[in-house]
């Protein structure tokens, strides 16, 4: 903070209730509200609830159909990450070496960025789609039969595409934006020492580059976890029966569709602390990074 | 007589010889342009096919070129009504969209900046508590606690409101992350002097950090705008009434529509153009104001 | 215009650190005050509690007749120049110049009337209309002074003003603020780090170190006087010789060992057998004839700086380092040796345990 402040007895406060007044009433009591649902079976007929300890976590957890989506959602994380930010990585060291086009590059490879999960999928149900999608024709050229929206790994492999396809514009971002902060002298220095422009990539730019993929690999899997909810939802075209979902997608099923509230909770909580430890680790890495600068 | 000498002397140096192509400098503009056709192509085939008629696409798959049909496609997706209850169309849609985006940006930066100088620019008693209490929410994205959320929500009687629809998206800390950052960044003595020129905490804002900081108002107002506009599993939920629905969230209503009409064929143009629609207003603030978007991006997430 | 007192005033952090010890200090109405001292050694704080931008933890600062320990650094009557000018930088200059006269609601006239006038002191006439980004490092600093000259203050402070700017620009306007402070006659009060400057600028010097007052003097006290090594280390360049020595049986004899003796006419604040450095300025040691050696220096290798020569070696014999600057240009080759002499009351005598000032 500061090393001079004010002081002044009220106004500090009413600048902050606002924010706070809506944290509360948002956040922590929904929040608190999650935590208590998961310990009680909620009646089916809206008939009060009785508290069932962990009773609700046991059978999640026990559950094969959770199970099944907790490895479908930890290799749909892998994928996403993977590809978005290998691919992110490519293109940004590429955008950063030329200089002829270098503005229009930046701006072809961001825009997507602007573009919701959603729609992005109702794109890919056309391009997908088994009669008329480009893709599917494509993949049929291959002799692969691709059946979206029927056949399980097909939908999943759509889904894969398009969710990379939109996270590849911030990676992009912030590859570049780390690239370019490299010092200039840093760059010639490693110039002059190394002639292999390939080991000179590997020796000196990617562990600069480090802190930045560390940032982006949380971020790329809490997208993943969370923000691909309108991928999923839209690309199996309504019928998550026997589509992979994940476990983001698993709660708002159990929840609003199933009217499990116990369950739907015990599963939020999961999640929680999942985005928790995600968190924590980001947190003790940034200030270890801070420390060294 | 110096310039003979030096030329006779250069005939000696070795040269390499005419000027290599340069292979490495193609490549890399060859993997540029396929990453951005990448980029581009969906998109792009999505609006030529908007441009079509149904019958059209139905019998020869997605369109490749304009078609001719664009201008009656959009002025249908725009002021058809549709929907289950006939009632809404694209431009209803719109101003959904329009208040949700501006709405959650204009309140996002309100709140977080009056909290954020709170937090920066005083000391009092419970600042740390308030710090903290502010920042966990950083931890918990809307969709893990969706459904307590939406029960709230219920509760509270805001279904269907535009305050339901973008008060609890406001209940996170990135804004005020965002302003913490920069305030932090704003130098010291210009506190000091401020205060020795006689500014309290209500002028220092307004003459001094409000100034300074609107190109960092600027680049968070392009995010949430984009953040907020983008929203989707939030205003399904929120919103049941069709003269509510954002143009994301309508989307689903498309899809459900295309899946479950029988033996028609699905409105695929109508769906497409509503698509380009959807995105078409992000996409234009962030190209058109992508040094601030970027900066605003890389500069305050750290 | 108006006196500074300091009345044993203290500085702890609330992490427990002691930035300043307790000062105890008059600043006469019109004087011009440099604090000297390494970083870290108080006198930023210092300055900035007279500013009232830190609280002071104890003691009382008074400025003019009203203790100020309380009061808002606005309402004490004070300037202050920041080392990185802290110009609001979307402000013009006159703009700048202008805020703090406009938060003390004077006329609109007359601050254009001051403005006018600072501007013709600092020469800043041409540049009232833009902006901090737009001007130059010496061109800012003059802006950050004029912004404190609008104010017409009592006391005036500076903290590293000129320590942003290259070495050419910082003699120029060290001249210009001696100027300066002739003309508007009012209580500066300066804090640096750089000992020339504030040999160059102070009437009186207060020199700190560890949060502690060294040595309160005018910058000749302080070099022909330094009231501790600490002092006699820090004025001068290149700094002062200090030898080894044991104070003699009678107490007026310091015994260098290598035989030779140093016999001062006053006895010797010390017991016979402690263990004092010896310091002695480089310029007060003269190359004489063997008879009246005090001190053999061996030479390993000498600086032409024009004006002066100035010779590093080390005691005949020994590893202690011992500099020599002589006037003018010298032709001496490494490995040289010359017999050196220094008059008595050059010489000065510290404590090696403790650090004071002996003699």
């Amino acid at each position: 903070m500061k090393k001079v402040q004010f002081s002044r007895p009220l106004f500090p406060y009413l600048l902050l209730v606002p924010q706070l007044s809506i944290i509360m009433i948002f956040f922590y009591w929904p929040a608190a509200e999650a935590i208590r649902a998961s310990f009680y079976l909620e009646d089916p007929f809206g008939f009060g609830s009785t508290f069932v300890g962990l009773d609700n976590y046991r059978d999640t957890l026990s559950g094969s159909e959770y199970g099944r989506v907790a490895w479908f959602t930890l290799i749909f994380t892998t994928l996403v990450a993977f590809f978005s930010l290998a691919i992110a990585l490519l293109l940004a060291v590429k955008a950063d070496t030329v200089l002829r086009g270098a503005r229009s590059y930046r701006v072809a490879l961001m825009w997507v960025y602007a573009i919701a999960p959603p729609v992005a999928g109702l794109m890919a149900i056309l391009l997908f789609d088994q009669r008329l999608g480009p893709f599917t024709h494509m993949a049929q050229f291959f002799g692969w039969d691709f059946t979206l929206g029927v056949n399980y790994w097909d939908t999943a492999t759509a889904m894969v595409i398009v969710s990379v396809w939109k996270q590849i514009p911030i990676n992009f971002i912030f590859f570049l934006a780390g690239l370019q902060s490299i010092p200039r002298s840093v760059r010639e220095a490693a110039l002059i020492d190394n002639p292999n422009g390939l080991s000179r990539f590997f020796s000196v730019t990617f562990p600069l580059l480090a802190p930045t993929g560390f940032f982006l690999l949380i971020i790329n899997i809490t997208y993943a976890l969370f923000d691909t909810f309108g991928v999923v939802d839209l690309i199996h075209k309504g019928e998550p029966g026997n589509n992979p979902v994940t476990l983001v997608y698993k709660v708002f099923l159990d929840g609003f569709r199933g009217g499990d509230l116990g369950g739907s909770s015990a599963q939020s909580v999961i999640l929680m602390v999942l985005v928790l430890i995600l968190t924590v680790v980001q947190f003790r890495f940034m200030e270890r990074r801070v420390h060294y600068n | 007589m110096a310039d003979i000498q030096t030329n006779s002397a250069a005939s000696t140096v070795r040269r390499p010889r005419s000027k290599p192509i340069r292979w490495g400098l193609i490549g890399n503009h060859a993997i540029l342009i396929t990453g951005s056709l990448f980029m581009l192509l969906p998109v792009l085939l999505a609006f030529f096919t908007s441009t079509h008629t149904d019958v059209t696409i139905h019998k020869e798959g997605v369109q490749f070129f304009f078609g001719s049909e664009g201008g009656s496609n959009y002025h249908d997706a725009m002021f058809k009504k549709g929907g289950f209850s006939q009632n809404v169309d694209g431009a209803r849609m719109m101003v959904n969209s329009l208040i949700l985006g501006l709405g959650f940006a204009v309140g996002k930066i309100i709140i977080s900046m009056m909290a954020a100088y709170a937090i920066v620019y005083f000391r009092f008693r419970f600042g740390t508590f308030a710090f903290w209490i502010i920042f966990t929410t950083l931890l918990l994205p809307l969709e893990v606690r969706i459904l307590p959320s939406y029960e709230v929500v219920q509760s509270l009687g805001m279904l269907n409101t535009y305050s339901g629809l973008i008060i609890p998206l406001i209940a996170s800390a990135t804004g005020t992350f965002f302003f913490r950052q920069f305030f932090r960044s704003v130098p010291e003595e210009l506190l000091e002097a401020a205060r020795i020129d006689g500014a309290g905490p209500f002028k220092f804002f307004v003459d001094i950090l409000f100034p300074l900081s609107q190109t960092m108002i600027a680049a968070i107002f392009i995010i949430m705008f984009v953040f907020g506009w983008n929203q989707y599993l939030w205003p399904t939920l929120m919103t049941t009434d069709e003269s509510m629905f954002t143009l994301v969230r309508g989307v689903k209503q498309i899809m459900q529509a295309w899946v479950g009409g029988g033996n028609d064929i699905p409105e695929y143009s109508g769906a497409m153009a509503l698509a380009i629609l959807a995105m078409a207003p992000p996409i234009a603030i962030v190209i058109f104001f992508q040094n601030w978007f970027v900066k605003g991006l890389t500069e305050s997430d750290k | 215009m108006a006196h500074v007192i300091l009345d044993s005033v203290r500085k702890t952090y609330p992490n427990g650190y002691k930035a300043v010890h307790g000062a105890d200090f008059n600043i006469s109405d019109g004087e011009f005050i440099v604090l000297v001292g390494p970083s870290g050694c108080g006198k930023s704080t210092l300055l900035r509690m007279i500013a009232g931008l830190e609280d002071v933890t104890d003691g009382e600062i008074i400025i003019g007749d009203t203790v100020v320990n309380d009061v808002d650094p606005a309402r004490r009557d004070i300037a202050m120049v920041f080392q990185n000018y802290a110009l609001y930088p979307h402000m013009t200059v006159r703009q700048n110049m202008a805020y703090g006269l406009k938060n003390q609601r004077m006329s609109k006239d007359a601050i254009a009337e001051r403005i006018t006038e600072a501007a013709k002191t600092l020469r800043l006439e041409e540049f009232l209309e833009r902006k901090p980004g737009q001007l130059s490092g010496g061109q800012r600093q003059r802006v950050a002074m004029g912004r404190a000259i609008v104010r017409n203050p009592k006391v005036f402070l500076f903290d590293e003003p000129l320590s942003n700017l290259d070495a050419k620009l910082r003699t120029q306007l060290r001249a210009e603020l001696k100027a300066l402070h002739k003309r508007l006659s009012g209580t500066f009060v300066y804090v640096t780090h750089d000992q020339v400057e504030a040999m160059s600028l102070a009437d009186r010097i207060i020199i700190m170190s560890a949060g502690q007052v060294e040595q309160i003097g005018t910058p000749m006290d302080l070099y022909l006087q330094p009231a501790s090594r600490f002092v006699a280390d820090f004025i001068g360049s290149p700094s002062m010789n200090m030898l080894q020595g044991t104070i003699g049986a009678d107490g007026h004899t310091v015994d260098m060992g290598n035989e030779s003796t140093l016999r001062f006419a006053a006895p010797i604040d010390a017991q016979p057998g402690t263990k004092v450095d010896v310091g002695i300025r480089p310029e007060h040691l003269q190359a004489t004839s063997s008879s009246a050696a005090q001190f053999g220096l061996t030479v390993d290798f000498i600086e032409q700086l024009g004006a002066d020569t100035v010779v590093h070696g080390k005691l005949t014999g020994q590893t202690d380092p011992l500099t020599l600057r002589l006037t003018g240009v010298h032709s001496i080759a490494t490995g040289e040796s010359f017999s050196l002499h220094s008059a008595l009351e050059n010489i000065h005598l510290f404590d090696s345990a403790t650090g004071k000032r002996l003699n």
